[in-house]
């Protein structure tokens, strides 16, 4: 899973850097406005450190961001799925609320809380709750009749059977739902550090691009797809492995 | 033990005819009693509404001494996360242990037992189904197309040790198959489709029990006689 993930992203970058070398020499421009191979490697050595922590730093944001509003998605999802009004009300408001785009918010979170560390981390977790929100709330509210049958009409279901018979069913939805995610959690950092904040990697491309400096730029998103495919790859590796531990082995307990 | 319905008519919200109007019925005495007729008559439907799974009906029901129905279907499925052996083991009563024993025999399931439900063939799937329903504690058990998928003198196997074991339940065996809910059942509620008047019939069946000989004469005219009905 992890190694897939990594070749795939080589395999991205490489197509898409081939692809603008294409263009410069093609249209025969200058290292200016896209950089050759050596100015790339020049400014690699230059800057790789440097932006090796700031992808760090920025990673670490994504992570914690995410990982809380996972959380919050599933308790919210959980509480969301019942027919009661409670869980009408919180379907309705999650669908309402998750239409308004909330990189657009993310000027008043400055101002109001300051360019650290709880605006970058407030706006990661809110750009990517929504979509798990909406994929939990689906998941939860879908019962599933064929195993839930039995319970319901002998009077053993609980809410916690419930829940574990909807989560086990839809696992493979949950894990593809947490780590496609990680995406959005990652863009919401940046974003924000594009916008006013004062570290992360973010912060550095929002230098490199008032340098007009392509080559930087260029290095940050090699060290951002090179992380976000790892934190990926082990999201869906921790899936796989907790899938397979929960579910009895094929071929039966001898 | 009584089941009585009385005058009951259902509808799907939006649809234009009833699925059945005006369907009158009871059960006084327990066995196997059966829901014949071809699909999409409402056999499910009415059980359905019988087990309370179903409530935008009018009419009435009544009951005496019945305190538990329960209503099973071919489709149904066990959780993933545990085995046959395990999942019947943890929804059996400890009174009933015993009884799970003897069925888990009669079943032939004791090779599924160590493994996945999502390996077993339809047939023991199931079985192993309706067996966990059997180790409950309930006075009507509905029985829709339970027993599908299974081979005919496993079948028969399970259905006489069944009547033998549990002979103070109403079981409602809704089934496709003529010669066994002739066979087997005391009574057979033949559905008719929409435009045919009554809209169901009721035909005395062979109800045949285990150490019993059924003569091959008076098994075609029951089925000769479900057969005119439906």
């Amino acid at each position: 899973m992890l190694h897939r993930r990594l070749y795939q992203f080589l395999i991205i970058y490489s197509l898409g850097l081939s692809g603008l070398f294409l263009i410069k020499y093609t249209l025969n421009l200058s290292n200016y406005v896209i950089p050759g191979p050596a100015n790339l490697w020049a400014t690699c050595r230059e800057v790789w450190l440097r932006y090796f922590f700031d992808t760090g730093d920025t990673l670490a944001v994504a992570i914690i961001g995410h990982i809380t509003s996972t959380c919050l998605a599933i308790f919210v999802g959980i509480v969301g799925r019942q027919a009661t009004w409670v869980g009408s009300f919180v379907k309705v408001a999650a669908y309402n609320v998750q239409a308004y785009p909330i990189v657009a918010l993310a000027p008043i979170i400055f101002i109001l809380l300051g360019d650290g560390f709880i605006s970058r981390l407030l706006i990661a977790a809110m750009i990517c709750y929504f979509p798990i929100l909406l994929s939990v709330l689906g998941i939860m509210a879908e019962p599933v009749v064929d195993i839930e049958h039995f319970y319901r009409i002998t009077g053993r279901m609980r809410w916690q059977l419930e829940i574990k018979i909807r989560a086990f069913e839809n696992m493979n939805k949950l894990i593809t739902v947490i780590a496609g995610s990680a995406t959005l959690a990652m863009a919401g950092t940046i974003v924000a550090e594009f916008i006013a904040a004062n570290a992360g990697i973010g912060y550095s491309i929002r230098i490199a691009l008032y340098q007009s400096d392509l080559s930087k730029i260029l290095i940050a998103l090699f060290l951002i797809g090179l992380s976000l495919s790892v934190y990926q790859g082990l999201l869906e590796f921790s899936g796989y492995l907790a899938k397979k531990k929960w579910e009895v082995p094929k071929g039966g307990i001898v | 033990m009584l089941l009585k319905l009385d005058n009951i008519s259902f509808k799907y919200p939006n649809a234009e005819t009833h699925v059945f109007e005006g369907l009158s019925h009871h059960i006084d005495e327990p066995g196997f009693h059966a829901l014949f007729g071809p699909s999409g008559v409402g056999k499910t439907s009415f059980a359905k509404i019988l087990c309370n799974e179903i409530k935008a009906f009018t009419g009435q029901i009544h009951t005496e001494d019945i305190e538990t129905i329960l209503y099973s279907y071919n489709l149904e499925r066990l959780p993933g996360w545990s085995n046959v052996g395990d999942h019947i083991a943890k929804i059996t009563p400890p009174s009933h242990v015993e009884k799970s024993e003897v069925l888990v025999e009669c079943f032939g399931i004791e090779k599924c037992l160590n493994r996945r439900f999502a390996e077993l063939s339809l047939g023991q799937q199931n079985r192993v189904n309706l067996l966990r329903y059997l180790l409950q504690d309930f006075n009507v058990l509905i029985m829709d197309e339970s027993l599908a998928n299974v081979d005919e003198l496993t079948r028969e196997k399970i259905i006489l040790k069944v009547k033998e074991m549990f002979p103070d339940i109403i079981f409602l065996y809704i089934s496709h198959n003529i010669v066994e809910v002739s066979k087997f059942c005391r009574q057979i509620l033949v559905f008719r489709s929409i435009p045919k008047n009554p809209q169901t019939l009721l035909v005395k069946g062979q109800d045949l029990a285990m150490g019993q000989t059924l003569t091959k004469k008076d098994h075609e005219l029951t089925m000769l006689e479900i057969m005119n009905a439906s």
